[in-house]
């Protein structure tokens, strides 16, 4: 009696080790997993940890090498690129301007302010064809940057700063799931946000236009300046296509993008330097409250 | 001793070439080929599971710090790794494997090498592309990306081990 019992005991301690050690496998995978997971999906929101991005000193180091001898390839187009931006600007500058009422204007300097100054930089990694796109770029907290600011190049929007190293920072991209931009239509002034479906890299999509709005096929897509991030009217694409939404009053708009992410190689970093007084001010819209439904 | 430093000079270069190569070569449609799992299959078969996994997070980690993908490779490493053994047993010779091998096309036969690692690969990559796509009305962009992107990582991994993996060596 007392044997069978013992036998019976060890029987079930041998299980339990059995099971322990089956379940030991289980309890480390699910752990490991779990913190991946966390720290992917936490970090699409907001990265904590310096050294698992691309912003890591030994990381970002590695990328720049690497960089450093790819450039090389798309030089020229570069070059081209950075003299029409010059030329743009250089027929806005004064004499480049015919005056045409001689001594009539004065310009008077006070009734100007700055708003937005722009920080250069160059991109040392960046992807494209992935779900979520991110940039790594060479100026960090040392030049200024913070989480937030705007990111474009002379040929277009880029997107948000997501996260700043000390020398580096990560630019989210228009290619990302919730990149939510605010955009307008140049003429008509029609806005909605940008947003992209992971498919094609040259074409994004507007949501929230309303149907009755006037929307013309090409017609220019800018920044509508709405939060601070970017100045109004920075180009963001061309209307490609529009169509009905099935039980929406809404347009259904396809974006081809004025700029290319597959060869970006410098971009110029947003800074609101009104920021502060833009936030202070927009503290005083009283929250939305909820009214009960009679 | 020796396997371990093997093995230790193998993750680097493994991390390397994925994250300096095969990270930019920007295919279309969508197509990334991975060459990282192959490690995982050439550790030593008789590695048990446990570390098996802390390895292949580690792995993966690395890769993410080189990809912005903030732990997307380490879970999908981390399945990988999980399921290593799983298909091992499921597609063991008649009388279990020898201990000292490896997991590699000259040892094993191409028939067990083309079953396994296909089957791991797949579900590697089916993992990886769920988590990061995580829609589920792009499921038809996931079983594209992960269709064609299976393909080519397999070829890849294949051709790694023609042309690294010295057969005299392999066969003592």
């Amino acid at each position: 009696m007392n044997r069978i019992s013992l036998s019976h005991y060890f029987c079930g301690m041998r299980n339990l080790i059995a099971f322990y050690l089956r379940f030991r496998i289980f309890l480390v995978f699910a752990a490991l997993q779990g913190v991946a997971l966390y720290t992917y999906f936490t970090s699409s929101e907001f990265p904590k940890l310096q050294l698992l991005t691309t912003t890591g000193a030994f990381n970002a180091e590695v990328l720049k090498v690497r960089n450093d001898v790819t450039k090389h390839f798309n030089l020229e187009n570069t070059n081209k690129q950075l003299e029409w931006e010059n030329i743009r600007l250089r027929e806005k500058l004064r004499q480049s301007v015919y005056r045409v009422e001689k001594g009539a204007i004065s310009i008077d300097d006070t009734s100007f302010k700055q708003q937005y100054t722009y920080i250069p930089g160059t991109v040392i990694n960046s992807t494209f064809d992935k779900r979520d796109n991110y940039m790594t770029i060479d100026i960090g907290q040392i030049s200024g940057i913070e989480r937030g600011m705007g990111v474009f190049s002379s040929r277009g929007v880029v997107g948000v700063i997501h996260y700043v190293g000390t020398d580096y920072s990560i630019v989210k991209t228009v290619l990302t799931k919730n990149i939510n931009i605010d955009v307008m239509l140049e003429k008509g002034g029609a806005f909605g946000l940008l947003k992209w479906n992971g498919e094609d890299a040259r074409r994004g999509t507007i949501s929230g236009i309303s149907n009755d709005m006037v929307v013309k096929k090409w017609s220019k897509v800018v920044t509508r300046g709405g939060s601070g991030i970017f100045p109004r009217g920075i180009l963001v694409g061309r209307v490609e296509k529009k169509g009905f939404i099935e039980g929406k009053p809404l347009w259904d708009i396809t974006v081809r993008f004025s700029e290319d992410f597959r060869s970006i190689q410098h971009v110029y970093v947003v800074k609101n330097l009104m920021m502060q007084e833009l936030i202070d001010v927009e503290k005083h819209i009283p929250a939305p409250v909820e009214e009960e439904d009679l | 001793m020796g396997k371990i430093l093997l093995h230790s000079i193998r993750f680097v270069l493994f991390v390397l070439v994925q994250v300096l190569i095969l990270n930019n070569l920007e295919l279309r449609w969508g197509i990334y080929p991975m060459l990282y799992p192959l490690f995982i299959m050439l550790l030593p078969l008789e590695m048990t599971t446990v570390p098996l996994l802390l390895v292949s997070f580690a792995l993966g980690i690395s890769i993410d710090a080189f990809s912005n993908t903030f732990g997307l490779h380490a879970s999908a490493a981390v399945v990988f790794a999980y399921f290593r053994p799983v298909i091992f047993k499921l597609l063991a010779p008649r009388d279990g494997y020898e201990s000292e091998v490896e997991g590699n096309i000259y040892e094993m036969g191409y028939r067990w090498f083309i079953y396994a690692f296909g089957l791991l690969l797949l579900i590697h990559h089916t993992w990886y592309f769920l988590i990061e796509h995580f829609k589920l009305n792009e499921l038809l962009m996931v079983l594209k990306k992960t269709g064609l992107s299976v393909v080519l990582s397999f070829v890849l991994s294949l051709l790694v081990q023609l042309i690294f993996v010295s057969r005299n060596k392999s066969e003592r």
